[in-house]
């Protein structure tokens, strides 16, 4: 049984709402920005994709700012038997924050339990609810999950939710990590130096075609395939050679019953790192055995978003597909060796291919890597 | 892809388990009592791993309860691992408070140094499934991972995840469990068309069991009650 899209939307350092992103990206602007809720001096950098108005260790957390303004803005009737799956990395992290620091708040108050019950409320999805946390694939594993559902026909209806903020907390750890640029990240760039971190929250509805068309509501995509690897190589390091992500795909195009022939454009993890872009134009030249596809990745753009990435570049995905558009990489100047021909500064009109693919990969060596058509 | 396999047709066919005084496999039937003073981290000199695991120094709690429970699901299993070699086992988990402790570990010693030095190898562990990382790189697991949740928590849920990737053939093996800082429970769950895993249970009993018991020792129990010579 296929599982199609019938509703997605998101908040993210472009503003609210898919056309801000789409047409952010498009622009080629970046929304990175200087980081002012927290001091950075002693970090590697000073910039992140923050959303603006967002209060700080104010009272509500950051991610539940995030999707109150996604769901009250969105208008989008969500069936009270849909299953959710929430899927996030690190949910309310600002209340330790708070705890430790000596603020007004409670170790127990960042529970993803309490999350979980929060945006059940806050969306009116009362059908059954679960967390899937995978490290920065956390919403392409939740999607994946939601389509699994429909597929073997557990459910009709499953609304996904992803979301992660930028808190103190993420920062002082990815700078530990020495993985952070100074400057907006420059996926696939020669020069890149590494990652922004970013914040978002996104929702797609996911129904099984004859439910969608018991509502009357309009498919905006299908999540054909899916496929989910771990490198079991090392905790934080990409694999030296992408097997894990080939694997990944490989599946994901089984599972959607496609070729690679159909596939028209690639939305990458692209994260800026050194070794993640590495990794998968490593691994985008081995399955497309040479033949070069379009190629961009959001995170130049808006930051990585984490546990939100994967849920948003699917999104922005079938609208590229709709657009017949690849969207630049923003902050691109000059392509590395392995990604000339296949990444652009400017957005390009695609011809051919059906089907995109999104991939994504994380912490612990996880892959994953979605098709989705019109 | 086609649906290939049944939900109705996956079987348990391992289970491995620890507790703070025993640990054991079910389908086969071993248990095993600590000596006083002794508990999970005395497994390590008892020759649970086939080979010396990586890193096992910096694991947090979490990590190491559920390598150890992996372990043994493994052995009840028959499924050999090496150095090296990969599989197509995936593994989902679960745990009542995800990353909570070592968040705090990490953000606590953080504002220690005066919210200027931060550590790395804390961090990488505030996830999660960083516990389910380490374990797919020491036993080779290279399909699927990722921490599921249910509402109220517990095993149900992830037992239904991991059915749900054999059904439409994401792996033909998952890893399915439940680790906390005492105590530690993984099933090995494949198709029952695979003639080299002998089933313990089909999943519908085994999903039976997981709806009724939220707590491992409770699992355990209603689990082994299900090995040969105990029906």
């Amino acid at each position: 049984m296929k599982a199609v899209v019938v509703a997605a939307d998101m908040i993210t350092p472009y503003g609210q709402g898919v056309n801000a992103c789409w047409e952010g990206l498009v622009s080629g602007a970046t929304a990175i920005s200087p980081v002012t809720r927290f001091i950075t001096n002693s970090f590697t950098s000073s910039v992140a994709g923050t959303i603006g108005g967002l209060k700080y260790h104010e009272g509500e957390s950051l991610v539940m700012q995030m999707l109150g303004l996604l769901f009250r803005r969105s208008g989008v009737p969500i069936p009270r038997d849909a299953k959710l799956i929430l899927a996030t990395t690190k949910g309310e992290i600002d209340f330790l924050e708070m705890s430790v620091l000596g603020k007004a708040a409670e170790v127990s108050q960042c529970s993803l339990d309490t999350l979980l019950a929060k945006v059940e409320a806050l969306s009116g999805a009362r059908g059954g609810g679960q967390i899937v946390s995978a490290a920065c694939t956390s919403s392409a594993a939740a999607a994946a999950r939601a389509a699994a559902m429909i597929r073997t026909g557990q459910s009709d209806c499953v609304l996904v939710v992803a979301c992660d903020s930028v808190t103190e907390f993420i920062y002082a750890g990815f700078s530990a990590l020495m993985a952070l640029d100074k400057i907006p990240a420059r996926p696939f760039d020669r020069s890149r130096e590494g990652l922004n971190v970013g914040e978002a929250a996104a929702y797609a509805l996911f129904m099984s075609p004859e439910r969608a068309a018991q509502e009357n509501r309009t498919a905006i995509g299908e999540l054909a395939g899916w496929g989910l690897s771990d490198d079991a190589n090392h905790m934080t390091g990409p694999s030296r050679e992408s097997e894990g992500l080939i694997l990944a795909i490989s599946k994901a195009l089984a599972s959607a019953e496609r070729g690679r022939e159909d596939i028209g454009i690639i939305s990458a993890h692209g994260t800026g790192t050194l070794y993640n872009d590495a990794m998968e134009m490593r691994a985008f030249h081995r399955v497309f055995s040479g033949t070069v596809k379009p190629v961009y990745s959001l995170k130049g753009g808006i930051g990585h978003t984490m546990g939100a990435a994967g849920l948003l570049e699917m999104i922005i995905a079938l609208r590229a597909l709709r657009e017949k558009t690849a969207p630049p990489t923003v902050n691109l100047r000059e392509a590395d060796d392995d990604a000339a021909g296949w990444v652009s500064q400017r957005a390009r009109r695609t011809a051919g291919g059906t089907c995109a693919i999104v991939t994504n990969a994380g912490f612990s060596g996880v892959n994953t890597a979605l098709v989705v058509s019109l | 892809m086609n649906t290939q396999n049944s939900i109705g047709s996956i079987s348990v066919v391992g289970i491995g388990w620890l507790t703070t005084e025993a640990y054991g496999c079910i389908r086969t039937g071993r248990r095993r009592t600590f000596e006083p003073g002794e508990g999970a981290h005395a497994l390590t000199k008892k020759g649970i791993f086939a080979h010396p695991f990586k890193n096992y120094g910096r694991l947090d709690t979490l990590s190491r309860m559920t390598a150890y429970a992996v372990s043994l699901a493994l052995q009840d299993a028959n499924i050999e691992y090496a150095p090296g070699r990969k599989q197509d086992i995936g593994i989902i988990g679960t745990s009542s408070q995800g990353s909570l402790q070592t968040d705090r570990e990490f953000f606590e010693d953080y504002v220690s140094s005066g919210r200027t030095l931060s550590r790395g190898s804390l961090f990488i562990y505030t996830l999660p499934s960083s516990s389910l990382g380490e374990s797919a790189i020491h036993f080779g697991l290279r399909g699927p991972l990722l921490y599921l949740r249910g509402a109220g928590g517990g095993l149900a849920a992830v037992l239904d995840g991991a059915a749900d990737m054999i059904a439409t053939g994401e792996a033909p093996l998952m890893l399915a469990g439940q680790a906390e800082p005492h105590d530690a429970f993984y099933c090995v769950l494949a198709q029952d068309a695979d003639r080299d895993h002998e089933a313990l249970c089909d999943l519908a009993s085994g999903r039976r069991i997981a709806a009724a018991n939220t707590d491992i020792p409770s699992l355990i129990h209603d689990f082994s009650l299900l090995a040969p010579g105990k029906a």
